[in-house]
């Protein structure tokens, strides 16, 4: 009897803990969805907690109102990883210090804020700023191979990666400049027809996303960015050519250690109905002079094409141009053809910066502050 | 037994989280399932698959033997309304019309609903279909 209790013990225990990794999966979701630029809050409390984790760092604060009472404030003020790029560390600030923030309120009933500022009340010492950049010295040409193609990762005997995108919204470059939010929301949805050429299903599914704040965004459950919104994520990516083999692996810092392939052994390219529908398609590429030209077909639909809520479709056909203008820079270019999609096949472009000296840091999407502090 | 009843447990809980499986596609396109009826415990199962080609959705309504096509299936971007119009046949190899008229909810949800009217011959009454 014991033994079939401890049984349904463990089924429901297993149950259980699956479905709460399910349910608790949302640490991705963007600064639109999670807070209201328009509602600034102003917090002064001591520090009961400190959480330095992927991709949000926290500070926990107890906060006395007008009437004594105290309440505990979740205040997000970065990611980690940038953070230590810029110096800081988690133990700049400890549990009992008093501290002044600056920042925006969460949408709803949520005490949670993102901090523009943090300021250690004892030392007036602003906290998590970061570094002053030095200026930018000439970059060197792309490196080569020893056969006069360049390189797409770092020198030989050296480390790097190819860090933040310049943008993380894909626009039509047809449609000139569009104004939005850094996350991707329009701030005149009279721009929607600018976007993207959408067949009329698309922009009211587009429009939908956007009027919810991207909510729905499957980044928020930690399902990985498919297509180019691979090239915008915050902790960069990595080319490694392996010549010998025919193959660039692509290997990706924004999500759980994903990683996708770009055959180069002359092979060709199916059609998508022939392809295991995935979130990075089946890739074969190619060197036109000093650029590398990456078709890809064969994409799934359980990811958006970029923050600002681009949808596709299984008819999905992506053309990519990979151009490293110099040791530096690396400017993408990328032709959307989805006909179930958009009403023809259009362009965005933008640049990747080189991270020098250092390789892409450990990232996973996992569940963090953001959710075990529902309230 | 034990062993069993307890990996039937972990499968179980297992589908329902590799359920939440979003589709950020075209809308409709995917199996949904629910049923309709005249009465709350007047209910027949439904299971409708939907695909969208580009112009056109298109469905297949209880697919198996007793299979009926839908050339279209009518989709209002402006207020998310869904008209599915096909021919059955009866038991007795009659055939028999239906209607459905349905609203799309949750449409930025992996487990979207569509809800309605549904006239089935001369029997009238509302159906509801949730996206699997």
């Amino acid at each position: 009897m014991n033994t079939m209790k401890h049984a349904l013990f463990n089924v429901l225990a297993a149950g259980l803990a699956t479905l709460l990794t399910a349910a608790t999966a949302l640490p991705q979701q963007s600064f639109s969805t999670t807070y209201d630029s328009s509602r600034e809050v102003k917090l002064q409390g001591v520090v009961t907690r400190v959480d330095w984790v992927n991709p949000n760092a926290f500070l926990f604060i107890d906060v006395r109102d007008a009437s004594g009472t105290v309440a505990n404030w979740a205040v997000e003020f970065g990611n980690p990883l940038e953070l230590e790029r810029d110096g800081w560390k988690a133990n700049a600030v400890h549990i009992g210090d008093q501290v002044s923030v600056d920042g925006v309120a969460a949408r709803g009933e949520m005490r949670q804020a993102y901090a523009k500022s943090v300021i250690l009340t004892k030392t007036g010492k602003r906290l998590f700023t970061p570094a002053a950049r030095k200026a930018a010295a000439p970059a060197a040409p792309a490196p080569r191979w020893p056969d006069g193609q360049v390189r797409m990762g770092p020198p030989a005997g050296k480390k790097g990666y190819w860090g933040t995108a310049s943008t993380r919204v894909i626009v039509d470059n047809a449609a000139g400049k569009v104004a939005m939010s850094p996350d991707g929301l329009l701030l005149n949805l009279a721009d929607l027809d600018k976007v993207a050429p959408f067949q009329p299903w698309a922009k009211a599914l587009f429009e939908h996303r956007q009027r919810t704040f991207l909510k729905d965004d499957p980044l928020g459950r930690c399902l990985p960015a498919g297509g180019p919104r691979q090239f915008q994520m915050p902790n960069g990516f990595q080319f490694v050519e392996q010549k010998e083999l025919g193959r660039i692996l692509v290997l990706l810092g924004g999500g759980d250690r994903n990683w996708r392939v770009i055959y180069t052994d002359g092979r060709q390219q199916g059609t998508a109905a022939e392809q295991v529908p995935s979130y990075y398609g089946n890739s074969v590429g190619h060197w036109e002079k000093d650029t590398l030209v990456v078709d890809s077909v064969g994409y799934n639909e359980k990811f958006w094409l970029s923050g600002n809520g681009l949808p596709s479709t299984e008819a999905l056909h992506v053309v990519e141009r990979f151009m490293r203008t110099d040791m530096n820079t690396l400017k993408y270019e990328v032709t959307i053809d989805d006909p179930r999609t958009y009403t023809r096949p259009w362009t965005a472009v933008w640049t990747m910066q080189w991270v020098p000296d250092q390789d892409i840091q450990e990232y996973f999407c996992e569940d963090n502050a953001e959710s075990t502090f529902i309230r | 037994m034990i062993k069993t009843v307890r990996i039937f447990g972990i499968l179980v809980c297992l589908g329902i989280a590799a359920a939440a499986i979003a589709q950020e596609g075209h809308p409709l396109t995917g199996t949904w399932s629910g049923d309709w009826g005249p009465t709350l415990s007047q209910r027949n199962h439904l299971t409708l698959v939907m695909s969208w080609d580009g112009k056109n959705v298109s469905g297949v309504l209880n697919p198996g033997d007793n299979a009926v096509q839908i050339p279209s299936i009518l989709l209002d971007v402006t207020n998310w309304t869904v008209r599915i119009e096909t021919d059955t046949k009866d038991a007795s190899g009659k055939a028999v019309h239906i209607t459905a008229e349905g609203k799309l909810d949750d449409i930025g949800s992996y487990h979207r609903k569509l809800t309605g009217s549904w006239t089935q011959g001369t029997t009238k009454g509302d159906f509801k279909l949730t996206r699997d």
